[in-house]
Parts: C-alpha cells; sequence; structure tokens
C-alpha cells in the first residue's frame, strides 16, 4: 500500500516538473533573443506597410516613387518619401545634428504626417510599431555609432511662457521675422513664397520650398510647442535651420506667436 | 430778467429754423446739375471764336436735359451734367465737360443710344450719388468701371467683331472661359458640370444674390466677381473653386463672366456682323470640360481643394489598361462618392458626339501593347481572404471603406461600372506616374490569386448584397456551361 502510494508521489512530482519546464523552455527562449525577434517582426510590418514607399533598403526609393500635391493656392509639390538610410532626420525633440528618441519617431509613425500624405498608423499594436523603430535603426550605421552620445543629445525641455500669442509678442516676433529674415523662404505673408523660395533644396540636392503658412497644418502639428520645437531643433536635412544659438529662448517664442499668427490660429 | 431769457431764446431759435428754410430753398432752386450747365455756358462763351458761336451759346436754355428710348425702357438724364459728351470743342475740357473719350459715339450717337446702357448707373437720378450709384447707394448696377466696360458691348456685338474692333479684352476673357475649363464645373445654357453655379444671367443679377459679407472695398458685383477669381474662399469660405490667374487675366475673365445677362436687347440695336462657332475639336473639349480639374492628366495629384486624390486619366498605364466604351461610359455617368460629373446630354449636356471627341483625344497616345489579359472570371474568388489583404496591402491609401478622400492617396474605388478584370489589371500592373504600384509578381509579389480575392472584396464593397449574389451565380453558371 505504502510503495504504491510512494511510487504515485513520484509520478506526479515528475509530470509536474515536466509541464513546469514546458511552460518555461519558451519563456527563457525568448528573453534571450528578444532583440532578435523585434527586428524580424519590424521587418515584417516594415515590408508590408513601409517599404512601398520608403523602399526596401529604407532609401526612399520605393515602388510608388514620388507624391504629387496641389495646394489650395495652385501650387504643386513633389514630395519624396525620407530616405531613412541617412539617419537625417526632420521632427526630432533633439538638438540639431542629433539622431531622434525613440518617441520622436513612435509619434510619427502613429500618427503620420497628415500634410504628405504619410499615413498614420495607430490602428497597429503598439508592439508592432516599436519593431518598426527597431528595424529602421538598422538602415543606418550612425544609430550604432551614435549611441554614447547620449548627454548631448537629451529632448530640449519646452516650457511655454503664459504670454506666447498675445498681441504684444506678435508685434516683437513680427520684428524678428523680418530682422532674421525668415521672409526671404516664407515670404512676407508667410505663404511660403519669398524671393530665395525658388531655389530652396533639400541636402540631397532635391527642389524643397519652404511651408506656406496660410495652407494647412504644420507636418508636425500646429501646436505652439511643436513649433518651438522646430525654431529650436531645426528640421534637418531641409532648409529650415536651428536657432537655438542664434536666438534666445524668449525670442524663439515670440517667433512662435508671430507663425500663429501668420497660420491665422491667432487673430 | 426770465421773460427776456426765453425770448432772446425764441430769436434765436427762429433764426436758425429760418437759416435750415433758406438753405433747403437754395438747394432746390441751385441743384448741382444747374451749377453744372451754367459753368457749361461760361464755358462755351468764354471760349466762342467769333460772334455766331458766342450768340447761340447765350441763348443756351438751362434746364433738365433727358434721352427718352422707347425700345430699352429707358430714360437717361445723364447729360443734364454732361453736357459736352458730343463736343469735339471738348476734348481737353474736366469732367463732367469732357468729351466722350475715343470715337465710339460716332456710331452710338447719345440720342439713339442714351448712356445707361453701356455705362450703367442710375438714369433717372438728378445728382451725382444716384447717378452713378457708387459707394452706399442702393443701385444695383452702379457705373461700370472702365477694366471691365467692355462687358457691355457684348449686349449687341458678337466677340469675333469685337475681338478686332474695340473690345478686346471681352474677347480675351471668352477665349480664357474657355482655355481655363470654366464650365467643368459651372453650366452656361444648360451645359456644363454641376460643382459649381450655373452663371446664367449671372451679369444682370442683384447685388442682394451675392455674399458681400467679405468683399473688400465698395459692394458691387463686380467687386465681387473679381475679389473672388483672386481667393474664391476667401469671399465664400466653403467654395470649391480653383482659381489661379493673373491680375489681367482675373480683370479680362470678369469683364467676360459680367456679359451673361439675362434680359436681350431689342433687334434693332444688335449688330452681329459674323457668327463663330467655338472651336469643337476634342484639345479644346477637353479644355472646356476636363482641364480644370485633371490637368495635364499624366500624374494623379493630392487636391488639397477637393480634399481627395485627382486620378490621371491621360497617363499610358491607364490607357493601356481600358477601353473607350468603359471609359465613355465613366464620362457620361460620372462616378458616384467623386468630384467626376455625369456628362451625358440630359446632365451636364455633352452630346455623344462630344463626348467621342474628348475620348479620341485622351486616348490619342495609347500605348500600342496591349496588358496581357488577367482572366478574372477563370478563377475561383474568396472575398473573406481578399478582406484580409485589404485591410493590409489597401486600406492605407484607399481607406477602410474604399472610398478614398481626404489625407489618403488612393482614389475611390466603389463604382459599379468598374469591370473586375479592368481593376484585377490595374492591381497587378500598376498606374506608372501615379502612386498605385504593380502588385503583381513585377512590383509587390502578390499571387494572381491574392489579387483575384482582392478585387472580389473591393466588388462586394461596391455591390449590394443582392447584386454580388447574382453576378457570382452569373459566372458560376458561365464556368458550368465551359
Amino acid at each position: 500500500m505504502g510503495g504504491c502510494r510512494k511510487r504515485y508521489k513520484i509520478i506526479v512530482l515528475i509530470l509536474n516538473i515536466l509541464i513546469l519546464s514546458l511552460v518555461f523552455v519558451p519563456l527563457t527562449h525568448a528573453e534571450e533573443d528578444i532583440h532578435e525577434t523585434d527586428i524580424e517582426l519590424g521587418k515584417k510590418v516594415y515590408n508590408i506597410r513601409c517599404e512601398i514607399c520608403h523602399g526596401s533598403k529604407g532609401d526612399g526609393k520605393g515602388l510608388v516613387g514620388v507624391i504629387r500635391r496641389v495646394e489650395k493656392s495652385g501650387r504643386e509639390q513633389v514630395i519624396y518619401p525620407w530616405d531613412l538610410t541617412q539617419g537625417v532626420f526632420r521632427f526630432r525633440t533633439t538638438p540639431s545634428g542629433c539622431l531622434p528618441d525613440e518617441e520622436d519617431l513612435l509619434g510619427i509613425i502613429s500618427n503620420g504626417i497628415p500634410i504628405s500624405l504619410m499615413p498614420s498608423h495607430k490602428h497597429i499594436p503598439l508592439k508592432e510599431r516599436n519593431a518598426i523603430i527597431k528595424y529602421m535603426k538598422t538602415f543606418s550605421d550612425r544609430w550604432e555609432e551614435e549611441e554614447e552620445e547620449e548627454e548631448f543629445c537629451q529632448p530640449i525641455t519646452v516650457k511655454k511662457p503664459e504670454w506666447v500669442g498675445s498681441p504684444f509678442s506678435v508685434i516683437k516676433g513680427e520684428t524678428l521675422y523680418k530682422k532674421m529674415k525668415c521672409w526671404e523662404c516664407h515670404g512676407h505673408e508667410g505663404k511660403g513664397d519669398g524671393p530665395k523660395a525658388k531655389d530652396l533644396k533639400d541636402d540631397w540636392g532635391r527642389i524643397m520650398p519652404p511651408f506656406d503658412f496660410t495652407s494647412g497644418e504644420l507636418k508636425r502639428g500646429s501646436s505652439p510647442e511643436s513649433i518651438y520645437i522646430t525654431f529650436t531643433t531645426g528640421l534637418d536635412g531641409t532648409g529650415m535651420p536651428s536657432y537655438e544659438d542664434a536666438l534666445k529662448e524668449e525670442d524663439r517664442w515670440y517667433l512662435v506667436s508671430y507663425t500663429l499668427k501668420l497660420m491665422k490660429k491667432i487673430k | 430778467m426770465h421773460s427776456k431769457f426765453y425770448l432772446s431764446l425764441l430769436l434765436i431759435s427762429a433764426l436758425v429754423l429760418f437759416a435750415f428754410i433758406a438753405i433747403a430753398t437754395y438747394n432746390e432752386l441751385a441743384p448741382e446739375w444747374k451749377r453744372y450747365q451754367t459753368e457749361y455756358k461760361d464755358l462755351l462763351i468764354k471760349n466762342a471764336t467769333d460772334e455766331a458761336t458766342r450768340e447761340r451759346a447765350e441763348k443756351i436754355e438751362i434746364g433738365m436735359q433727358q434721352i427718352y428710348l422707347r425700345d430699352l425702357k429707358k430714360a437717361d438724364r445723364c447729360t443734364s451734367c454732361h453736357q459736352g459728351v458730343e463736343n469735339p470743342l471738348m476734348t481737353d475740357a474736366e469732367i463732367p465737360f469732357k468729351k466722350h473719350s475715343a470715337d465710339y459715339l460716332e456710331n452710338h450717337p447719345v440720342a439713339e443710344f442714351g448712356c445707361t446702357v453701356c455705362h450703367y448707373g442710375q438714369g433717372r437720378a438728378m445728382n451725382i450719388k444716384e447717378a452713378h450709384g457708387e459707394e452706399h447707394a442702393h443701385w444695383d448696377f452702379p457705373i461700370i468701371p472702365t477694366k471691365y466696360i467692355q462687358s457691355t458691348c457684348a449686349q449687341c456685338h458678337d466677340f469675333e467683331m469685337l475681338k478686332q474692333e474695340g473690345g478686346e479684352n471681352v474677347a480675351k476673357g471668352e477665349a480664357l472661359f474657355r482655355e481655363k475649363g470654366c464650365m467643368g464645373c459651372h453650366k452656361l445654357n444648360g451645359v456644363g458640370g454641376d460643382l459649381g453655379k450655373t452663371l446664367d444671367g449671372l451679369g444682370s443679377k442683384a447685388r442682394a444674390y451675392f455674399p458681400m459679407k467679405y468683399v473688400v472695398g465698395d459692394r458691387t458685383i463686380y467687386n465681387w466677381i473679381r475679389q473672388h477669381f483672386d481667393d474664391p474662399r476667401k469671399i465664400v469660405s466653403e467654395s470649391e473653386m480653383r482659381s489661379f490667374l493673373t491680375e489681367e487675366e482675373a480683370d479680362f475673365l470678369t469683364t467676360y463672366v459680367l456679359t451673361f445677362r439675362s434680359e436681350q436687347m431689342p433687334r434693332n440695336y444688335t449688330l452681329i456682323k459674323n457668327i463663330v462657332i467655338p472651336k469643337t475639336d476634342g484639345e479644346s473639349l477637353y479644355k472646356m470640360y476636363c482641364v480644370a480639374c485633371h490637368a495635364e492628366g499624366k500624374y494623379s495629384v493630392y487636391d488639397e481643394i477637393f480634399k481627395r486624390t485627382i486620378p490621371a486619366i491621360m497617363n499610358p498605364a491607364f490607357l493601356r489598361t481600358i477601353d473607350d466604351s468603359h471609359i465613355k461610359k465613366i464620362v457620361k455617368e460620372g462616378r458616384t462618392g467623386t468630384h467626376m460629373t455625369a456628362w451625358k446630354v440630359d446632365a451636364a449636356g455633352l452630346t455623344d458626339e462630344e463626348i467621342n471627341k474628348i475620348i479620341n483625344y485622351i486616348t490619342m497616345n495609347r500605348p500600342e501593347e496591349k496588358p496581357e489579359p488577367f482572366g478574372f472570371s477563370g478563377f475561383k474568388n474568396d472575398p473573406k481572404h481578399g478582406e484580409e489583404l485589404y485591410k493590409v496591402r489597401c486600406a492605407l491609401c484607399h481607406g477602410e471603406d474604399g472610398k478614398g478622400g481626404e489625407r489618403l492617396l488612393g482614389i475611390n474605388l466603389r463604382s459599379k461600372d468598374d469591370d473586375p478584370e479592368f481593376v484585377a489589371l490595374t492591381v497587378r500592373e500598376g498606374r506608372e506616374g501615379t502612386p498605385m504600384v504593380p502588385f503583381g509578381k513585377k512590383g509587390v509579389g502578390l499571387e494572381d490569386q491574392d489579387i483575384v480575392d482582392i478585387v472580389a472584396y473591393v466588388r462586394t464593397l461596391s455591390l449590394s448584397q443582392r447584386e454580388w449574389t447574382s453576378e457570382k451565380k452569373r459566372g458560376e453558371e458561365k464556368d458550368g456551361r465551359m
């Protein structure tokens, strides 16, 4: 009787161990190369959703080629899908010349860039969006090389003063708009028709006209904060420089007020 | 003390009243036209070179002048002030005595034509503000600015004659109207698209017809039309009009648009020298009805005004896959859910002949080689599988519901008229010059079966359940027979 019970106990123990090990094996395995599968998943999602425009190598030479868009003013714009292999990105919260942080990239992937017809990917799982970022980083060596520079490339802090948008700040901004020669590209009325507008090119020599503030929302969104970020960090790869050194923080906020005025967001 | 004060008050008020009465009487007895007439008389006497002229000038009686025109139903009193319009001696005089410029009056004597038939304004009025009708005089047709005045010539004359004899601006406007494709959206004489307002009689519509709220300066219909050309959405905020004109072109077009009048001139006034029928070759027709939206038709563009993608209709890749009868069906019936008008006779008013000409023009550069047929009906289809693929592959551009639209690069796919074979071919081959890439083995790499499933799913979107089942049944019967 006792021997039978002992044998029974041993069998249960062995079974338990077996079941537990079955449960743990895949878990430990997954933990080991989570990085690897992330990149694989990223590649899979990228190839379905992004490759068609940005190309299989991320060089912006997908099957679609270019996209044409006609603005309300009749100006036709040719939009080139962004080249991801250069490691140069416009929409960052990090200082000029830095790589964007993951949140910046996630923001662009999630919200898209409506005016450039880059679609939003909010509806796909967060895991997949993050995986795309992981995969995207394999396109350029810059991501590995500059991993150490983290201290300099911290995202900038944005603290909007209360007076942004006040009539006084708009006037201040207007004088700065003239003084800093913003109008040379963006035009006196912000219509993107300044004297230098036609010759403006991006870093790869393609024509890239300045933004027409009367045409709609900005690529990055039109909140005062995001306009401030653009002034501070610049749009790398395009004609829009960073004004972090040229203007004081206060002055950049004045310009934000005037930009909002040009966009007719405030009266 | 008190009584003296009240007495003086009474005296002062009596004096003020008397002064008012005196001024009113003076104004009534000596209105501005009387002053002008006296001045004109003095001018004539002063400039007289011989006795006879002086005597004649001195005999001029001062009084209201009126030209009554029975046929035109007009009574113009303009000459009460503008006395020297036909006097050659007054060439260098000041307005209002100045002679009419150029030689227009040689063929249009004031006694027969009056003034307001060409210049507008209120003929019966006897002071400048009311007669010219400018500013806030509440007159629908105030005196017309010189830059638009040629619009009134077209009441009686044809454009061919105007082109040669002093009506260049309005003739240029007429040509522009056709070239810029205004009738792609606006109806005129029953022909034209249905996106914009009908233009018939626009030039003779009352001011109240126009939303004047955002017009800068005088709220006249001339200013409304002109400023509407400059920026349509500034005047009518929800306007979808596209107007990319130079200043000069906008002036010419305004002049021309003002010629659309509802009333006709009496026959003894009209003078039509040569009736020229506008050109009706394919290219001209394409410009008149299609160019405003489709432009050159080589590339598809996302349009910020329509908030959707406008397809490329003269793109070789499109022409290769589509046959004439299909284009004709689209042109005639239009596309529901898009901005494409139905152009058949009883809708937008184009005859079959005209539509054929346009189609011939569009397909002029059709490439020789045809793509390999897809053979859609030879496959079994599975819309369920197609739906999965559609959500991943197509929805990004064409939208989850296949309707295209705002911020989407794809066009509306929901159309009953689209033959599945044609759609499948387009998916496989793609369209160069547009964001539609080849999804077949040449490009993205979908299998033919996958494409069939996607097309079947898209078909279920545009057809009702019943239509889809009956189509499927027909297909199966056909297979069975084969």
